[in-house]
């Protein structure tokens, strides 16, 4: 059965959760969204997701946190790191995280999109 | 004297108060009377003078009443008391009291003279002593030094001479001294009188009568003008930075003693407060670096920070006009404007990221670095410099080295420091051998690769060797040198985690070993 992919968007901007929803929906996929770490977390308990796409800095939990939680509780949910400055990516426990890929704010709709189609390809 | 000193006599019996006063009227100084205390401490309190001539006993306030008012008006007037029979007590009271000297009455014009112009000398001194400490900055400092040894020491010139950073004699300021033929006369018989004492530490003031019959100075053109001239060291840290030369033109008017005597004081009081301004400098210096230094790494936090808080809207700015963008007519104005704003979001997202880089603090970027590219590119920024300096680079490079785990600007860097320092080292020209070599094995059996870069300067002391990696050290001449650069490169070796030697033989030069891990 083909069903439709799931995606999470984490991130405390609203500008930032309201489009990136918007680009993939139209493209076809389930997409859901969360305001800071702790719902993120209620979410993930209740439901799987293929991809997460979070960003680092938010107020309550720190990002490498809530994609560190993620991967222990579901180890096949694929993560995209969105973030505002590059030097959260040279940060040296950031590979440690391996996540599937990120981003630098601003990107455009079709950064995300060709980024998100590379990383679910494949998937069922 | 440039002003007539300001004398106040003070006295209840007039023919006393006049006589002193037709005496120093005769000396040419301005001379006022006052026929009691009270009358004193009104001239005090209403004009300035620069000494006081006190008799003790008198109706009303006495002597000793007005030197504590006269001295609480205006501390820095000398006063001399005049005692009458049986006031011997209260004259060294006074003195206690901040009275410079004391007349035993009846005195005689000549001891009235002498004293007077003791008191007045000493006036002088502390009106020199308070100038001269009155500035911290080196332009105001080298005028008032010269202006108070024109003042103090008579004199028809005055020059003074200071070692530039090559060690060359150059005239800092000179009072008296027109056109440069002159300059240049003067400043030959200093340089002289500098060579001599500087194999001579012990020489205090050198006195020369007549320079022009003198075999030393004979062949100076222009030097037979001056007929009398002191020359007083300026000692800093027991080496000598310079001399203040003072000269007298006409032919009677020899220095005496006493001159001698004031030349020593002020020659020692100058060197004091050359030091002092040059402390300062060095302070100020210092401090501008670490607030430079603040400042960036304060910039570099407020852009991290601000691009993090501006690149979010933005994103969602860019995001939402493309979405948009995707559902308008080709051919519509709006259509146009959305991709103006798109425009618009990548110029914000150009500028911040520049921002970023510009503040970003340095970090060690490690990549297989060619060390022997590494010095050719660094050679390629100061060949030019060396040429100019008469200095050779001998290449020693090892073939076919293996390449080291570095970051290439900052090696740069560090060679950038390493040949400047080298060049410093050289003012005569010289040679820089820079040879590149695998090294023995450390303990821990990791291979390393040395280089080593050697001078043909001056060396470095013993004394001081273990200090030069120390931030702000530096034996280079105020405002040439920061003292960082060393210990930057010490910085940023230890980043490497490779280790940076230095060694020297004072007179044949110093080797600066790095050894980098391949």
């Amino acid at each position: 059965m083909n069903m439709l992919k799931k995606i999470l968007v984490v991130d405390d901007e609203e500008l930032v959760r309201n489009y990136v929803r918007r680009a993939l929906s139209s493209r076809g996929y389930d997409v859901a969204a969360a305001v800071d770490g702790a719902s993120a977390m209620a979410v993930i308990e209740k439901e799987d997701f293929d991809l997460a796409i979070c960003d680092l800095k938010m107020p309550d939990l720190r990002g490498e946190e809530v994609i560190r939680r993620l991967k222990a509780r579901r180890p096949l949910t694929r993560v995209i790191v969105i973030t505002g400055s590059v030097s959260d990516i040279l940060n040296p426990i950031f590979p440690g995280l391996a996540v599937e890929g990120f981003l630098i704010k601003p990107f455009g709709i079709n950064e995300i999109r060709d980024m998100v189609e590379k990383i679910l390809k494949g998937r069922s | 004297m440039d002003h007539k000193a300001n004398i106040l006599v003070v006295d209840d019996e007039a023919p006393v108060s006049e006589m002193i006063s037709a005496a120093l009227s005769d000396q040419g100084y301005k001379v006022s009377i006052a026929f009691n205390g009270e009358e004193c401490v009104k001239k005090i309190s209403g004009d300035k003078f620069d000494l006081v001539i006190l008799d003790i006993m008198m109706p009303g306030m006495d002597g000793i009443a007005a030197l504590g008012e006269i001295k609480k008006l205006d501390p820095e007037v000398e006063v001399i008391m005049a005692t009458g029979h049986g006031t011997m007590g209260t004259a060294i009271q006074s003195m206690r009291k901040g009275a410079f000297d004391y007349l035993h009455k009846p005195f005689e014009i000549k001891e009235l003279v002498a004293v007077v112009e003791k008191a007045l000398e000493k006036r002088k001194f502390n009106d020199i002593t308070k100038a001269i400490f009155s500035t911290i900055k080196s332009e105001e400092l080298l005028r008032i030094i010269i202006d108070s040894a024109v003042r103090i020491l008579k004199a028809d010139e005055a020059l003074l001479v200071l070692l530039d950073a090559a060690g060359q004699p150059y005239i800092a300021v000179s009072e008296g001294l027109n056109g440069e033929p002159r300059k240049t006369s003067r400043l030959a018989a200093s340089s002289r009188i500098l060579e001599r004492l500087a194999d001579d530490k012990g020489a205090s003031v050198v006195l020369i009568e007549d320079p022009r019959k003198d075999a030393q100075f004979a062949d100076i053109e222009h030097i037979g003008e001056v007929k009398f001239a002191l020359l007083l060291p300026l000692i800093e840290d027991n080496r000598l930075i310079g001399l203040i030369n003072i000269n007298r033109m006409q032919l009677d008017e020899y220095f005496n003693e006493n001159d001698l005597q004031r030349a020593k004081i002020f020659a020692s009081l100058v060197s004091l407060a050359l030091r002092n301004a040059n402390l300062y400098k060095q302070l100020q210096e210092t401090q501008s670096q670490l607030i430079q230094a603040e400042k960036m790494s304060a910039l570099g936090q407020l852009a991290g920070g601000l691009a993090h808080e501006i690149n979010n809207p933005l994103s969602g700015i860019l995001g939402l006009t493309q979405l948009v963008l995707e559902k308008a007519d080709a051919g519509a104005q709006s259509c146009q404007d959305l991709k103006d704003i798109e425009k618009a979001v990548f110029r914000c997202k150009k500028i911040i990221s520049s921002l970023l880089s510009f503040a970003r603090q340095e970090k060690t970027r490690l990549e297989p670095v060619n060390i022997n590219e590494v010095i050719e590119e660094t050679l390629v920024l100061c060949a030019r410099q060396m040429e100019l300096k008469h200095i050779t680079i001998v290449k020693e490079f090892g073939p076919e080295l293996p390449p080291v785990n570095g970051d290439f600007q900052q090696l740069m860097q560090v060679f950038l420091n390493l040949f400047t320092n080298a060049r410093d080292a050289m003012p005569d020209g010289g040679a820089i051998t820079i040879r590149t070599q695998l090294s023995a094995p450390a303990p821990d059996k990791k291979e390393l690769l040395a280089v080593s870069l050697a001078d043909t300067g001056a060396g470095i002391p013993p004394e001081i060797l273990d200090r030069v990696f120390d931030p702000f050290f530096t034996t280079k001449p105020a405002g040439k040198g920061t003292g960082l650069g060393l210990s930057v490169c010490l910085g940023i070796i230890n980043k490497h985690n490779g280790a940076i030697l230095a060694k020297s033989e004072p007179g044949k030069g110093s080797v600066f070993t790095l050894y980098l891990p391949v």
